[in-house]
This record gives C-alpha cells, structure tokens and sequence, in this order.
C-alpha cells in the first residue's frame, strides 16, 4: 500500500497531494456545514481570491506591496456605497469594484513602482492607510466609523443566492475561477518571465524584458482580484465597515501568502482556508484563542519558511520532464540601418571622482571579434555596462547602427540586438539550464498578458522556446545538462548555458565579460572554437578577457583599455607587442627587464 | 505654542526611542522587527501592572521595566529572528509580525481592551518657565529619553561593545570572520531595542494611556521615521521620530494658534487628528516621490 503510493507520488509529483487536498475541500463544507461554518468557509474563499491575487504582485513580481488591504477594502466600498445607496445589485457592484481599484493602481503606480523595497513597502502602506482615514473622514458618503448597513445580497438573474451553501458555492466558484486565470496567465513562459525579474531584475531587462511593465501587470492584476474579493465580502457580510480597510486585513494576506507559499495557487488557498479556520479551531481555548493562532502561525515560518506547498513540492518532487526535440531557430531580420555596427564617440564616465572610463572612442565592424583586454580596473567592464545601458554615460554617444542608444534603457537596448554575458556566470538558480535559456525567447515569442490568456491547455509560445533553446544548448556542448537545475550546475557548464542564454535573443552584438574565466585548457579551446562558430553564423562579438592566449587565436583585432583610456589597437599579435600594453599590464619594471 | 511645542517634543522623544529600536535592529540583522510596536505597548502595560503592585513614580519603575523588557528582547530574537536568520528578511517580518499577534493577545487577556493610564513619571502638574507654563510630565519625557538616547550615543561610540554592534551591522560575515561572536551581538541588539521601546511605552503610557491593539499605529510610526530619516541611519530616525510628532502635535492645535484659522469653514474637521495623519502620509510619499532614497539618503549598503 505504502509502497504503491510512493510509486503514485514519484510518477505523479504534486497531482496526489493536490488531488486529496481538492476532494477535501470538497468534502468540508458539505460535511460539516452548520450555518457558521458555511460563513466562515465562505470567508475562506474570499480570502483565498484575495490572496491568489496577491501573489502576482507579492509572489510573481516579489514586491513587498502592502496595497491589497487597501484594494480590497476600495472593492468592498464600491460594493457598499452602489449596493446601500444606489440599490444597485451584483452584476452591477461586482465588475465596478474590480475597475475602481485598477483605477486607483492605475493612478498610484507611475510614482510608487519605481521605488525599491522597503520604500515601495512604506509607499504602498501610505497610500492604504490614506484609504482608510478617508474613508473614516468622508462621513456622508461612506459612514464614517460606523460604515454602511443594509447592502443586498447577491442577486443573479432575479434570483438571490441564499446564505448558507450556494453563496459559499457560488463565492468559491470565483475563486476557482480566479485560480484558473492565474494559472492560465503563469504557467507559460510568460511566468518564466516573471521569474526571472523577481529573480534578477537587472538580468531580466538585459535579457530584453520590460520590468516596469511586468512589475505594473502584476500591480493591476492584484488590485483586480482584490476588489473582486471586496466586492464578495461585503455581499457576504452585508455591511461594509472602515474594518475592511485596516492594517490587520494586509496583514492577514500576507501571512496566508508566506504560510501558503508565495507562488503557488494552492498555497494561496491552503493559506486562507488554514489562517481563517485557525482562529475558530482554536476557540476551545476560548479567550487566548488568537494567542494560540500566532504561535501556530509563527511555527509554521519557523518550519516552513517556504511555504506549507513548498514543503509538500519537497516530498512529492515533480517527475522529470522529457527533453524537448531541438528545432532551429527561425531566421532573424538583417539588421537596419548604415554604418558600423557600433561606435562609441568619446564616452566619458565617473564614479564619484573615478573616471572609470575617461573618452574612449572605437568602432566595432560587422562580423568581427574584437578582443577587449586591460589590466584590472581599466575600465572593461564598465564600458559593456555602458554599451548594454545598465549604466548611463556622462558624455560621448554611443551608435549602433547609425542609431544612438546611450539613453536608452537595456531592455530596449537587448530588444535591439545587443546581447551579453556577466563577469559572474548570472543565472536563475532555481530555473533548470533549459528555460534559463528559454526565457530568452520571450520577446521573440511576444510574451504578454494576452497571448498568455490564449493559449490552451499547454503554453505553445514555452513548448517552442524549449525546442529553440535545446538547439542552443546542443550547439554549445550543454545538452546533457539542459534539466538541471541551474545552481547545480558546474561552473563551466553555467558559462555555456549563459552564452546560449545569449544567443537565445539572436543578437546582431554578442558582448562576454570574460567567459574564458576559470575554465580549464580544454574547456577554453572548446568555447573559442564554439565562439567562432558564433561568428561564422553572422554574429558580431566583443570578448573581455584577460586571457591572451584564448584571445589571440580568436580575435580578429585587438583593443587594449588602461585607466578608462584606449592606449592601443589593431592585429592581436602588434597589441601584444605594443610597449604601452606591456607597460600597463606589467609596469615599468617589465618594460625594461 | 510654546507648549504645545514642549508636548511635540515630548511625543517625539518618545518616538525617537521605538525608532531607535527599530533601527539597531534593522543595522544588525536586515531585518524589520515588526513586534516593536507591540513592544511599546507591552512596556506601556508592564508599568501599569507594576504600579498597581508598588504605587510610585514611573521613573522608580523604569530600571525594572528596561530590564525585564531585555528579556522580553532576547525571548524575541530566540522565537523569530534565529530560526529564520538564513531566510529572506520578509520571513521574519512575519514571524515578527506572528508575535506582536501573540503580545497583544496576551495584553488583551490579561488586561482587557480598555485604554489604561500609567503612572507619571514624578508628579503631576505644571511648571512655570518664564511666561510659559508646560506639563511637568512632558519635561519629564523629554529628559528621560534624552538621557536613553545619550546612553546609547555613549555605548556606542565609546565602548568596544558599541564597536562590536557597528562591525555586525556594517559587514556581518566579515565580523564573524574576525571572531565577533555575532550572534551574541545579535541577541544583545534585540534586548537592547526591546528595552528601549519598553521605555517609550512607560514614557507614554500616562498622557497617551495603553491599549492592547496600540502595537500597529507605534510600528507604522517607526516604519516613516525610519524611511524618512533614511534606512539604517540612526540619527536620521531620531530626526524622522521628532519630525512626526511635531507634525501630530503641532498640526490640529493651528486653530489655537492662529484664532483666524478656527473660523474657516469645516476647520474643526480640517484641523484634526486623523487629518494631520493623513496630510503625514502625503507628505511622505511626496518625499519618496521626490527622494526615492529618504530624506538623509541612505546608510546601509544592500547586500546583492
């Protein structure tokens, strides 16, 4: 018996624990339904939509935002204020406190999304607590402290939804709803996407992803779910009170979030079901009762700080997935435009009183590989940063194409043929090889909100973008390694998994910071024949290396950079010789000895 | 005005103490201790309790009331932060948040939800300054946390703890590297931080009085201090604690100053409690508008 269910488990993964835990659910209310267990377990599905909801911006987008309170309490307002006064029913209440509160995020989120952690935190807290004195303040229209009584329950079609099971049904088939748009939306590659923003955001844009616009889908999807869930309560309960606005509600959410676990629709359910019920279970302990419901909620972080549903992933881990069949990259549009592929004029910047690059100018021609070397702190790397726009130059101007980009920001930068590599192998460890590369097709596949809504069962746009990145990780020899996961991964196969991660965006530019670093002899003869190979296909490259060996049988021409200057260029074999080059690399005492 | 002045102040000295808390905490674990607010309140009622016990001056009881508010402190770091310390920060920020929902229930049941009044700190009434006259209790406070806050200057600066404390909030591995034993350092921090919120709340507890569910209103107070004054930066909380209640003393009591301004239509609804919070909350997303890196820039380095 036992035996047979580890089977099931190994070959099923999480299906076994989900399916239980569905027929459960089922099973609850119908089971135990007095009246007030039907409430409370109404009340757990308002929570789990509330909670589903903010995982896209808590989970998926990793924003510490404590606006759903707010949202929520907006929704159940709305729902109040039309329903009481207006007497307007559900059909009416219910889509208007889904906009209302998108509107509000809408407004709020140009200055608040561009603020970092706990700024955005302390930001999204002020504008709640703003919600709720106005709402304590604007007396006439929303009761003040004592709120509106007398909201109509729900009304479909002329027949109202009575209390007790069908209202519990009919709120938890929102939540099922609900749960399928969120898987919908980020089972896809579209989700990978998020992954690796909340990740890495830097990465992200490099990788020619629009993080603003990820982050402000997530913010507006969680305010949607939120008002959605308002909406519910207060048909639910009857009255809308300043208590939907309080602190305590976001607080809630986001404890069922973290105990659920942050990523997954289930945690987000298993979280609101455990966190509402708790306090009802524990009242045979009558006045300590929410005593009791800390100290579970704090051992149950303190065990399981990922979440209950990433402990069960750890015991029911997924099964494998087949590798897919690789399939060729379609053919990419020739770049537009005149002139060399890039020039950079005379670009000047400083770092506090370092001028890390101090007036470079160079061309880069169509189809070469032009080696960058220079001794530590020359300047290397801050010059691809620039190139790439993660850092903005102070002057000069940078053209690809006969376009100038500096200015633009390294997502537009990526999208339009600039790809690079990092001095530190950069991947998302808990990503297998696979979609780290994948992910890098998501421009190309148009990933989106839309897109991701209409695809069916399986994600096509994902299901290719694995073919086109296993094509890529054959030809850099990391095949074999293509389902593991990410930090598991030897360092020289991170190297090659970053490079076809690269390529993966079909650049026209590929830049590498330094990707011959701590590789073996073997493994170096191995990426310079697979770079040249890069070449052959009709890619441009600029290789950082300090490595003159691995340079010179690769290198077309050579540019070498000292203290953020140009001090030499041209055939690899005259650099190397050039006494200005030796003198930076070994000092004055090299020169004459 | 003068007065109302003194009455900011005093407010704001107390504020200084919880955000001070808040951010040695923060400097030593980067992490947000989200039960400081509950322990403000917590020391609030400790002072209540004991007086019921020995009726007397609330500076009798304030050795008492730092010392077991240590404990308190330690008895935190050993629930919340240490067992979660290799987590992301957001997981003790709800373990933090786990127990402040386990102290206020604690108070509620012990003492029920009624607002209580602590004794003052020496006696009640007035003093005469010149042509002023101000509470004693707020002089009082005022004193009372700038002696805290001195102590904590002092220890800090001067003493090979104080340097230990710096080290483990500037670079925690290389301290451990260097044999700092951190999280001796670490522990000590949260006794330290608990026993001065402690203080703020016996400061308080007699013009402002202690409820239970005070704990939220103190944290979010301490979250702005600390945003305004700039993350991790200590006298930038200070400033951000004395800014705050400035602002909540100082804004309702206009229409006393200026007579003109209580005859304006709806000033009383203008010029209250709940409109100076809310003009607080603009102004500071206005600042995080403008100064996305808080008022005094920042101080810690974020760790990639």
């Amino acid at each position: 018996m036992i035996a047979a269910l580890h089977q099931a488990a190994a070959r099923h993964g999480m299906a076994v624990p989900l399916i239980v835990g569905a027929v459960l659910l089922v099973l609850w209310p119908t089971a135990f339904s007095t009246a007030y267990d039907l409430r409370v377990f109404t009340l757990a599905g308002i929570y789990a939509l509330l909670v589903i909801g903010y995982q896209f911006v808590f989970g998926h987008a990793g924003a510490l935002a404590l606006t759903q309170g707010a949202f929520f309490g907006l929704g159940a307002y709305v729902t109040g204020i039309l329903g009481a006064r207006y007497g307007q029913g559900f059909v009416v209440t219910f889509p208007l406190s889904i906009v209302v509160p998108i509107l509000l995020a809408a407004v709020v989120a140009s200055p608040v999304l561009r603020l970092d952690t706990h700024y955005f935190a302390l930001a999204t807290l002020g504008v709640a607590q703003v919600l709720l004195l106005v709402a304590l303040l604007a007396e006439p229209l929303t009761g003040g402290a004592n709120g509106i009584p007398g909201v109509p329950g729900v009304e479909l079609l002329g027949t109202p939804v009575p209390r007790g099971l069908p209202l519990a049904g009919f709120v938890w088939a929102w939540v099922i709803l609900g749960a399928l748009v969120a898987r919908q939306l980020l089972r896809g590659l579209y989700g990978t996407a998020f992954h690796v923003m909340r990740d890495n955001p830097m990465l992200a844009a490099c990788l020619g992803l629009d993080t603003g616009r990820l982050r402000l889908a997530a913010f507006l999807l969680s305010a949607a779910y939120a008002g959605a869930a308002g909406s519910l309560f207060v048909h639910t309960i009857r009255v809308v009170s300043p208590e939907a606005l309080e602190f305590h509600v976001m607080v809630a959410v986001l404890a069922m979030a973290v105990v659920g676990g942050r990523t997954r629709i289930a945690g987000a359910i298993l979280g609101a079901f455990l966190l509402v019920h708790l306090p009802e279970w524990f009242r045979v302990f009558e006045k300590s009762y929410l005593i009791a419901y800390g100290a579970i909620l704090l051992a149950m972080i303190v065990f399981a700080p990922d979440g209950l549903i990433g402990r069960l992933e750890r015991w029911f881990p997924p099964a494998p997935a087949p590798l897919p069949e690789p399939e060729p990259l379609p053919k990419r549009h020739p770049i537009q435009g005149e002139g060399p592929l890039l020039a950079l004029q005379g670009v000047v910047k400083s770092f506090g009183g370092v001028r890390a690059v101090a007036g470079v100018s160079l061309v880069v021609r169509r189809h070469e590989i032009l080696g960058l070397i220079g001794p530590n702190g020359s300047g290397k790397t801050t010059l691809i940063n620039l190139i790439t726009g993660l850092v903005r130059v102070d002057s000069g101007t940078i053209r690809f194409v006969g376009t100038p980009i500096n200015g633009l920001r390294p997502d537009a930068i990526a999208r339009r043929g600039l790809a690079r590599s990092f001095q530190a192998a950069t991947l998302v460890e808990g990503l297998t090889a696979l979609d780290n590369v994948a992910v890098a097709r998501a421009t190309a596949e148009g990933v989106g909100m839309r897109r991701a809504l209409r695809a069916s069962w399986s994600d096509p746009s994902l299901a290719r973008a694995r073919r086109h990145a296993m094509t890529l990780l054959n030809a850099l020899g990391a095949g074999d390694a293509a389902s593991c996961e990410a930090g598991t991964l030897p360092h020289g196969v991170r190297r090659r998994v970053e490079i076809a991660r690269a390529l993966a965006l079909q650049p026209a530019l590929l830049l590498l910071d330094e990707p011959a670093a701590g590789l073996s002899e073997t493994e170096q003869a191995d990426l310079a024949d697979r770079l040249a190979a890069v070449r052959e296909a009709g890619t441009t490259l600029i290789v950082v290396e300090h490595n003159m060996p691995f340079l010179a049988r690769l290198a077309d021409r050579l540019v070498c950079l000292n203290e953020g200057k140009v001090i030499a260029s041209g055939r690899p074999e005259d650099v190397r010789a050039d006494p200005k080059v030796i003198e930076a690399y070994l000092g004055r005492a090299g020169v004459s000895s | 005005m003068l007065q109302v002045i003194v009455n900011g102040v005093a407010l704001g000295a107390a504020y200084a103490l919880l955000a001070l808390g808040f951010v040695l905490i923060l400097n030593a674990t980067g992490a947000v201790n989200f039960a400081q607010g509950d322990l403000v309140m917590a020391g609030g009622l400790l002072v209540v309790a004991a007086s019921m016990v020995w009726p007397v001056p609330a500076i009798v009881l304030l050795p008492l009331v730092l010392g077991l508010m240590a404990l308190l402190g330690l008895a935190l770091s050993l629930l919340a932060y240490f067992p979660l310390k290799s987590q992301p920060p957001v997981a003790v920020f709800i373990s933090t948040i786990a127990v402040g929902i386990m102290l206020q229930n604690t108070a509620n049941a012990l003492f029920g939800a009624e607002p209580r009044a602590g004794p003052p700190l020496l006696t009640a009434g007035l003093v005469e300054l010149g042509p002023v006259t101000v509470s004693r209790q707020a002089l009082a406070i005022i004193a009372v946390a700038a002696l805290l806050i001195v102590v904590q200057h002092v220890l800090f600066r001067h003493t090979r703890l104080g340097r230990v404390l710096r080290a483990t909030a500037q670079d925690r591995e290389m301290a451990e590297a260097l044999g700092i034993r951190v999280n001796t350092v670490i522990a000590g921090t949260f006794a330290f931080a608990a026993a001065y919120a402690g203080a703020a709340g016996l400061l308080l507890s007699n013009t402002f009085f202690v409820t239970p569910s005070d704990g939220s209103n103190y944290i979010l107070k301490a979250y702005i201090a600390v945003v305004i004054g700039g993350w991790g930066s200590v006298v930038g909380a200070l400033c951000g604690a004395m800014v705050i209640a400035l602002f909540e003393v100082v804004f309702p009591s206009l229409p006393l100053v200026l007579p003109g301004l209580a005859s304006l239509p709806g000033a009383s609804w203008l010029f209250s409690q709940t409109m100076a919070t809310i003009l607080l909350y603009v102004v500071l997303l206005a600042v995080l508008v403008v100064r996305p890196q808080g008022l005094f820039g920042e101080t810690v380095q974020r760790r990639a």
